[in-house]
Parts: structure tokens; C-alpha cells; sequence
């Protein structure tokens, strides 16, 4: 018991902590029906803040954390309740690249700041303590514990007691309806993000002591909070704040059990494991549900003409035929390029076309990577048929993530797959099926017979030919039957399956064709710098794909090149556009472009208006007879009238 | 062939939104399932199509037990139905929503059909597409856009994609709520021309006193998830019970008319 009890401490302590901001988290997701995954960066953003104030200016830390409470009290939850209000009623995928927008935002600002290395955090609670049965307990430790309990409990009693509580339950339902009761929906949510901002800011001070000054440990470690909001059911607060203890707890505990490999993977993925357990094993209507957005994902789709479109294809093939007697030494920026064509290729198929999102497509792409190292390398098979199985190797492990998505859809299935993409992280990428304990792999450059790869020029070229290949295929389904069924997926699932459809199919096969495509992409990484390391595949790179492919729009092969070369082949010219500052704009761009998206018809509707105007200062422009039908049908129906 | 549901309840927690409720919609007849809002007629429905679980009772298609199959093993059996909020993909044209009811029962659970389509297999999705269209008289509409239409016009490509899957019974969930009057009565021909000249089945849930009593061959009336009364709709227009418990002496005269 004794050597059990240190464990036993940290992990309530820290449990509360989790439990608080967890509370924050589901007040303001019932609140708001927006699931902020940011709600961890804000954490990080109150520690540096806080840092900031007492240790570089000397702030006394009661002032510094005082008013590092008042910023994130009033500025922060002002601007998140004005950002999640403008998203109005978009479609869930896009609720989550906002608030994963967010996240990236925070932490590469934060990166920007004040730089990647871990610093020391100021004890600023009393280290001195008591001693329990030879264990110390410190009366910053107890602090801590109180204020988190006595925060989550006060919250919890005074919703119930107070008029706000019923109208913070009202306003998500029916904002119209609690408007009408002469209750403003605007103050409510305001209120909501105030107290959630409040409570994050307050778990990140609170944590950053013990844990240290690090912006990716604390805005995953406040992410324990989603461990804890699952076993609230995203609904109760105090439960949400019992899970909390109960992860904080299982964490602790771990670290004592599982200490040694290969097992030491799986302490920091306790929380994510929980996060899985309950979405897979609670029915899925015992969770709150965000109401169906009435909005299609993809704008009307008026296909270019073949003429046009022919000439574009063959225009742009001819680019990349000459890119190498252009480029110059820059050439292996464009060979990643073309890889991350195929990585958003199969990602836009999921996500656009499908309407499903995923947030472990890195994880598909690591598994590639493995795969053509253990075949090349370990097994010594031809580079050709290392590729292909690489690409089929990752089709298993799509299969298993869709199951979630047969069970869940929407914010649940992006937990999940954020999820899945944590715990291939921590516990599989350390086995030996995969990186192994170096966290290394390398594989070979193949060598044909009419080709030697181990030139970039001409690796190039075959990197381009299986690369045009792919995105031929991934084209082809999206137009062919399945692109259909899938595109109609997105919009009512209900009604395929009440015509027959076995819509479970459907989805598995999506998840195995775009998960062999990211298979396919990561074998030609590794092949193309002959090793490769996991620090490109862990679940921030998955937020990062979301996060710029949807700041390239909803289609599927514009978006996809545009967004390869975003990620790819732009920082690899502009040297100063480091990992930070790629962050930062991504993340900060993918949130604007979600309120694009939102705005789409307010802004076609903007378009209208000015061609009026515009039409009407100049007498000589087309009669309007002519013009107005084609901007009527560039509108879509107002979602609150088609209800 | 016609589908049956025996002694079906249907309970929310507590609240029992549907009670011991026997009905038979066979084929070659409009069956009628009328009553007041809330009286548990959308959630008969929905344990017709398998969108719900009964509590307890059984639904035969054919003589076969389905109270345990999915929506879309009982669609691939012959049952197709509409919505009452309408489930269109707004994205697409009117041509594509209806292909799309001939080709998921065609498709089903087959992984290789749902990826590659046979040139057969697409000229048979193109004529019943086609024919659908014409038969509820929408071809001019084939290429708009689904969501610019009008509630009116959805309900039709709604109707015309049943058909296009080649279903024999027919649930229909409020065809006619935000349709014009002549557009309910050019409707109600087309339902029953289907009936009558195609020997399908058709069970309709439906508000419009007007339509359901030209319509419908017989009628089951439902009232706090009871079922009060069955008969044709001259017995049911007859019946104080029914008069009392739903339709109200103005709507009954208004139905005679």
C-alpha cells in the first residue's frame, strides 16, 4: 500500500486538474454544440501567459494569475463565442477543423514565442507539505485538489440553482425559442465560454508546475479532458469531473504497472484508451447529439467542361513534366510534394466526399512507411511489390478504423480517430512491426531495369507516374458508383440504407481505399530519403492534414494539389517558414477558412449584391434577365427556410 | 405478399408512444394510418422500416419474420418508403437522387457491385430512373438541382425514387404536407395508378382528410398509440368514435364533400 499510495496521490491530484478542465470542456459543447479541440491550447496559452507575467516581468503570482484569469475570462471566451457563433450551422467535419484550427493556431503561436524547448515552470504554491503513512504530501498539491473540486462542484450547484443553467441547457436546443423568453442566446454562450476559458486557463496554470513549460505536453495533456468527457457522456459535469480522478488515476497507476517496453507506450495513451473504450462501447444515441446540419459539405458541383478540363489536366501535366529542368537543386521538395498530392487525396475522398472525418491519417501513412522498410530491408522483395503491399498492409488498419465510423459519425468519430492516431503513437509505433525501439526505418530506392531511382530526376519522374496513377483512381471512384453512394452518405445515410444499401460496406470501403492510397504515399517517403523517422506521423501531423486541406476548399483533386502544395513544396522555398510559423498560419487560416465555408451564402449573396450594383453604374452591362438566373442557382437555399 | 405487423409496442423509457398495435398493408390496396399528431403513427413507421426497434410484436414481410432485420435487408426485401422531412441529397440533380433508389437495392451489402458498376447494370438504373420520372411526371425537372426545388416537386423525386428501386409495398410518411391542393390531387392519381396498374402495396400515414379518404381503400386509426378503430372510410367517416376522438365534426363534413 505504501508504495502504491505516492501513485495514488499524483493521480487524483492531477485527475482533478483533468476533471476541471473537462467540466470547462462539456459546458461549453452542450452550451455552444461545438466541441472545441483547442480547449488543451488554451490551457498551454494561460501557463505561458501566467510564465510570462511572473517570471520575465516579475508580476507577483496572485496579480499574474489573476489577470492571466481575467484575459482568458472576457478577451478569449469574447472571441471564441463570436468564432463559434459565426459558424452558425456548417456540417460537424467542419465544427472540428475550425476548433482543430484552433489548436494548431495556439500552439504554434505559442512555439513562435517563446520556442520548443521544455522550460522549468516556477513552484509558485508552497512545495511544503505533510507526510501521510510516509508519504509527502505537498500543500501546493492540496491547494490544487480544492480549488479544482471546489470549481467543478460550485459550477455544478450553481447551474442548478440558477436561471442561467436552464437557459445554458436551452440555448444549443433553441436559441430562437430562448430569445423569446427574453433571455439573451448571445450572453448565455458568452457566459459559457467565459466560465469554460476560466477553468482551462486555471487546470494549465495549475498543471505547468509539475509537468514544465511545454506547448504540445500541455495542450495533450489537458486533451486527458476528452478521457474524461466520454465518461461524462459529454453531458454531466459531475461525472465529467469524476472521470477526470478516474483517468488521472488509471494514468498514474499505469506508469507504476507498465513502466518498461513494451509496455511503457501505454501511460500517457490512458486517456485515450478510456476515449476509445467508452465510444465503442456505449450506444452511440446515449450521446448528445448536435442537431443535423440541413447543409450539403460539397458546393453544388457543376463539372468543368470536358474541353476545359482536358486542357487543364494536360496544362498542368506538363508542369510537373518540366519541373525538373526548372527546379534545380529544389527537386526533392517537389518529389514530397507529390506524395502529399496522394495523402490528400485519399484524405479529401474521406473527408468531402464521404463526409467522414479522420484524424489519424498520419497513422495510415506511418504504416506505409513501416511496411515498405520491413519488406524492402527485412524481407528483401522487389521494390515494386514492396509499394503495393505497403499500400495493402494499411488497408487492414483502415478496416479497423471503421468501425467506429459504422458505430459513430461526426465529432464522435474524429475523437475516436484522434484517438486511434494517439495510441498507434505511443504503443504501436515503438514495436518492432513498426518503427521499433530506435523509432527509425529505412528502405531503398528501387532499381529497374530502364530506370535508376537513385537519381533524383529520374525517382522523380517515377514518383510522378505512380502519383498521376493514384490520383486517376482516386478520381475515378469519386466519380464512379461509389463516389455517388458516398457523396449521398454524406448528406442522409438514412435514407441509402432504407433503400437497401449496406451503408457499413460502404464506409469500410472508403476507409480501406483512401488508407491504402496514405499507404502508398508513405512508402515513397521513406524509399525517397531512405529513412524515416515517427516525429512526421504522430497525430499533430493528421490535425495539420485536416487543417490545410480544408483551407483548400471542399472539391477533391483542386483542393488536394493546392494543399500538397501548401504543405509541401511552399516551405521547402521559403526557408524562414519553419514548423512554428507553418503552424500558426495553417491552423489560423483552416479556422478562416471554416467561416468561409459557413458564410458561404452570405458571401455568394455579397457576389450578387455587387454585381447589381455594379451592373447598375454601368448602363452597358448585360441585362440583368440574363445575369440573375446564374447567380439564383450559385445560391443555395437558406438552411433556416428549407426547415 | 404484404407486410403485417402483430401486436407492436413501442416504448420511450417510460412513455409508451406506441401499444399493442395490429395492422396488415397488403398488396393491391392503398391502406391508410391516420390520426391526431402524437398518436404514434410516424413511430409505427418507423418499426415497419426497422429505423426502431419494437419493445415487443412482430413485423412479417411476406409471411417472414423481420422484426430483427435492418432497414436495409427489409428494403432489399421489397419494402421501400419516403420521409416526412424529406431525405434528398440537395447536391445532386432530381436524375441522380432517383438513380440512387435503383441502385441501392441493387447494390446492397455487395462491396464489389458498390465500387464497379456493369454497362447492364447502368443502362437498367438509367431506364428505371427514366420511367420513374415520367410516371410521377417530373422528367422536365431530371436536371435541377435538388435543392432548389419546391417542397412540392421533392415530394415527387421522393416518390419517383421509390419506384425507381422496384419496391412492391410502399410506406409513405406524409407525401402530401406542403403540397398545393391540385398538386395533392394530381398525387393521389398517381398513388393510385400505382395500385392499380403496377399491383403495388402502398400504407400511407397522411394528414389530408381529402386525399386519404379518395385514396385509401381501408384505414386503420391510431390515438395515443392505441388503435381505436379499422375499417373503410366510409365506416371510419361513420364511426363516433373516430369523430370524436380525431377528426371533428367540420372535418368529416369537409371529407363527405
Amino acid at each position: 500500500m505504501t508504495n502504491l499510495l505516492p501513485f495514488l496521490v499524483t493521480g487524483i491530484v492531477s485527475g482533478s486538474l483533468y476533471g476541471l478542465a473537462g467540466v470547462g470542456l462539456v459546458l461549453t459543447y452542450r452550451t455552444s454544440g461545438v466541441f472545441n479541440f483547442g480547449h488543451g491550447a488554451l490551457a498551454a496559452g494561460s501557463a505561458y501567459l501566467f510564465y510570462s507575467l511572473h517570471v520575465t516581468h516579475h508580476v507577483p503570482w496572485p496579480v499574474a494569475a489573476g489577470i492571466t484569469l481575467l484575459v482568458f475570462g472576457v478577451a478569449v471566451a469574447w472571441a471564441l463565442e463570436r468564432l463559434t457563433r459565426s459558424l452558425g450551422d456548417v456540417p460537424e467535419a467542419v465544427v472540428v477543423v475550425a476548433t482543430v484550427g484552433l489548436l494548431l493556431g495556439i500552439q504554434g503561436l505559442l512555439w513562435l514565442q517563446y520556442g520548443t524547448s521544455l522550460r522549468p515552470f516556477p513552484d509558485f504554491l508552497p512545495t511544503s507539505g505533510f507526510q501521510i503513512s510516509g508519504v509527502t504530501v505537498t500543500y501546493a498539491q492540496v491547494i490544487s485538489f480544492l480549488l479544482a473540486t471546489a470549481s467543478a462542484f460550485g459550477l455544478y450547484g450553481f447551474l442548478r440553482r440558477h436561471r442561467l443553467g436552464v437557459a445554458m441547457r436551452g440555448v444549443v436546443d433553441n436559441p430562437t425559442l430562448l430569445a423569446l423568453s427574453a433571455e439573451s442566446p448571445r450572453r448565455v454562450r458568452l457566459a459559457a465560454w467565459s466560465i469554460g476559458s476560466v477553468f482551462a486557463a486555471l487546470s494549465g496554470i495549475l498543471l505547468a508546475p509539475t509537468l514544465g513549460l511545454d506547448a504540445t505536453l500541455l495542450t495533450f495533456l489537458v486533451v486527458q479532458a476528452f478521457g474524461a468527457c466520454a465518461i461524462g457522456m459529454f453531458s454531466s459535469l459531475p461525472l465529467t469531473y469524476l472521470g477526470g480522478i478516474t483517468v488521472g488515476l488509471a494514468a498514474s497507476l499505469a506508469t507504476k504497472y507498465f513502466s518498461k517496453p513494451p509496455f511503457n507506450g501505454i501511460p500517457p495513451a490512458v486517456p485515450f484508451l478510456v476515449l476509445l473504450v467508452v465510444l465503442l462501447a456505449v450506444p452511440a444515441r446515449r450521446f448528445p447529439k448536435r442537431r443535423a446540419s440541413l447543409r450539403s459539405l460539397i458546393p453544388e458541383v457543376k463539372p468543368m467542361p470536358r474541353r476545359t478540363a482536358a486542357l487543364l489536366t494536360g496544362a498542368g501535366l506538363l508542369a510537373l513534366a518540366v519541373v525538373p529542368t526548372v527546379v534545380g537543386t529544389r527537386l526533392p521538395v517537389w518529389i514530397g510534394g507529390l506524395q502529399s498530392m496522394i495523402v490528400f487525396g485519399s484524405l479529401a475522398l474521406l473527408v468531402w466526399t464521404s463526409g467522414q472525418i479522420s484524424l489519424c491519417h498520419a497513422a495510415f501513412v506511418a504504416v506505409g512507411v513501416t511496411t515498405m522498410s520491413h519488406m524492402t530491408h527485412g524481407l528483401g522483395l522487389p521494390w515494386g511489390v514492396a509499394l503495393v503491399l505497403s499500400g495493402l498492409v494499411a488497408v487492414p488498419v483502415g478496416a479497423l478504423v471503421a468501425i467506429p465510423a459504422i458505430r459513430l459519425s461526426g465529432l464522435y468519430l474524429a475523437l475516436a480517430t484522434l484517438g486511434f492516431g494517439v495510441l498507434m503513437q505511443f504503443m504501436f509505433f515503438p514495436t518492432s512491426f513498426m518503427f521499433g525501439k530506435t523509432l527509425q526505418v529505412s528502405a531503398p530506392r528501387p532499381r529497374l531495369a530502364f530506370i535508376d531511382a537513385t537519381h533524383d530526376k529520374q525517382f522523380y519522374f517515377l514518383v510522378l507516374a505512380i502519383a498521376v496513377a493514384c490520383m486517376v483512381v482516386i478520381v475515378a471512384i469519386a466519380t464512379s458508383r461509389l463516389g455517388r453512394l458516398l457523396r449521398a452518405m454524406s448528406e442522409t445515410p438514412t435514407m441509402l440504407a432504407t433503400h437497401g444499401l449496406g451503408v457499413n460496406v460502404t464506409r469500410l470501403i472508403v476507409f480501406c481505399v483512401s488508407a491504402f492510397f496514405a499507404g502508398i504515399a508513405g512508402a515513397l517517403a521513406v524509399s525517397q530519403y531512405g529513412t524515416a523517422s515517427t516525429a512526421p506521423y504522430g497525430p499533430v501531423s493528421s490535425l495539420l492534414y485536416i487543417a490545410v486541406l480544408a483551407m483548400c476548399g471542399t472539391r477533391l483533386l483542386r483542393s488536394s494539389i493546392l494543399a500538397a502544395a501548401l504543405l509541401s513544396v511552399v516551405p521547402g522555398y521559403l526557408t524562414s517558414f519553419d514548423t512554428s510559423r507553418q503552424m500558426f498560419a495553417f491552423g489560423v487560416i483552416a479556422v478562416a477558412a471554416t467561416i468561409v465555408i459557413a458564410k458561404r451564402e452570405v458571401i455568394a449573396q455579397m457576389i450578387t449584391t455587387f454585381n447589381r450594383s455594379s451592373r447598375r453604374a454601368r448602363p452597358w452591362a448585360p441585362s440583368p434577365g440574363i445575369v440573375a438566373p446564374r447567380a439564383a442557382t450559385g445560391t443555395r437555399v437558406p438552411a433556416g427556410m428549407a426547415r | 405478399m404484404s407486410l403485417e405487423i402483430v401486436d407492436v409496442s413501442v416504448h420511450y423509457g417510460g412513455n409508451k408512444a406506441v401499444s399493442n398495435v395490429s395492422l396488415q398493408a397488403p398488396l393491391g390496396r392503398i391502406t391508410g394510418l391516420i390520426g391526431p399528431n402524437g398518436a404514434g403513427k410516424t413511430t409505427t413507421f418507423n418499426a415497419c422500416s426497422g429505423l426502431l426497434r419494437p419493445t415487443t410484436g412482430t413485423v412479417r414481410l411476406n409471411g417472414h419474420d423481420i422484426t430483427h432485420r435492418s432497414p436495409a435487408a427489409r428494403a432489399r426485401m421489397g419494402l421501400g418508403r419516403t420521409f416526412q422531412r424529406m431525405e434528398l441529397v440537395n447536391a445532386m440533380t432530381a436524375r441522380m437522387n432517383v438513380a440512387l433508389g435503383a441502385e441501392c437495392p441493387l447494390v446492397g451489402v455487395n462491396a464489389i457491385r458498390q465500387v464497379f458498376s456493369t454497362g447492364a447494370q447502368r443502362r437498367a438504373v438509367e431506364e428505371a430512373t427514366t420511367s420513374a420520372l415520367e410516371l410521377c411526371g417530373i422528367s422536365h425537372l431530371a436536371d435541377r438541382t435538388v435543392g432548389t426545388l419546391s417542397t412540392g416537386q421533392r415530394r415527387l423525386i421522393e416518390l419517383a425514387r421509390t419506384l425507381a428501386g422496384g419496391f412492391r409495398l410502399l410506406l409513405l410518411d406524409e407525401p402530401s404536407s406542403g403540397l398545393a391542393e391540385e398538386e395533392t390531387e394530381e398525387f393521389g392519381e398517381i398513388l393510385k395508378h400505382l395500385v392499380t396498374e403496377r399491383g403495388l402495396g402502398i400504407l400511407i400515414v397522411e394528414h389530408d382528410m381529402a386525399l386519404v379518404m379518395a385514396v385509401c381503400q381501408y384505414l386503420y386509426v391510431l390515438d395515443f398509440g392505441h388503435l381505436i378503430f379499422e375499417g373503410t372510410p366510409a365506416e371510419v367517416q361513420a364511426s363516433e368514435l373516430v369523430r370524436a376522438a380525431y377528426l371533428g365534426s367540420e372535418a368529416v363534413e369537409v371529407a363527405v364533400q
